[in-house]
């Protein structure tokens, strides 16, 4: 599955869903806003590239590793601190791979994907820089 | 020729989120982002830098696929093309 959405989701009903007979391990990366004193941050996608995007980097994933599935939501919308912004679950037989895999797509996600931060303190607001150009 | 230019982040608080844009019959990349640039000094500003270069940060999709920077002055553009235009991305 996945999802860009203005709701919070619920991590351990994506990892029971990744459950089946040829799965041995499931890892899982949850992103989470962070406390840089600010007091939220807005998240903006371009809704239907990024969900091609991420939809590209799950198959990416799922041909460079022996892993049997990949689910990822990325939030969008205004956050506070602590909030979930990322989920991404990948099953797989076994370990290794999962935690490849998904270190690989939450890489691929912060390069590619058209989703922005703007974060908000006290004193005004600014866009995160993004790291790829 | 109409084409819909779409700006994100940073790039749609001077661009505006939606516009369309009547330019002249093959017409590339380049011509549009120079057709966005005349519309405010604040626009130019974020698209070329002081030698009249486009900037390096700038990413452009053209109906949804990424286009290399190369590609900005080859690329054609035809009616009713999406292009978006947005700065690195920061999400994750």
């Amino acid at each position: 599955m996945i999802t860009i959405t203005e709701e919070d989701f619920n991590s351990g009903v994506l990892i029971d869903k990744a459950r089946d007979r040829q799965v041995g391990g499931i890892v899982t990366f949850t992103g989470i806003v962070r406390d840089d004193g600010i007091t939220a941050i807005d998240l903006e996608a371009y809704r239907e590239a990024a969900l091609q995007e991420l939809g590209a980097i799950r198959d990416e994933a799922l041909s460079r590793y022996d892993i049997r599935s990949v689910d990822i939501i990325h939030r969008i919308g205004t956050l506070a601190v602590g909030d979930h912004i990322v989920l991404i679950v990948v099953g797989s037989p076994h370990r290794k791979d999962a935690f490849r895999a998904c270190e690989y797509i939450i890489d691929r996600i912060k390069e590619t994907v058209p989703i922005w931060k703007k974060e908000y303190t006290a004193d005004g607001s600014r866009w995160v820089p993004g790291e790829h150009s | 020729m109409k084409v819909v230019v779409r700006a994100f982040a940073r790039f749609r608080e001077v661009i505006g989120d939606v516009n369309t844009l009547d330019i002249p019959e093959g017409s590339g990349i380049q011509d549009l982002l120079i057709a966005l640039a005349a519309r405010s000094g604040e626009s130019r500003d974020l698209l070329f830098d002081e030698e009249g270069m486009i900037r390096d940060n700038i990413i452009v999709m053209l109906n949804r696929r990424r286009l290399a920077r190369t590609a900005f002055a080859l690329t054609v553009l035809s009616e009713e093309d999406e292009v978006a235009i947005y700065p690195p991305v920061a999400g994750g």
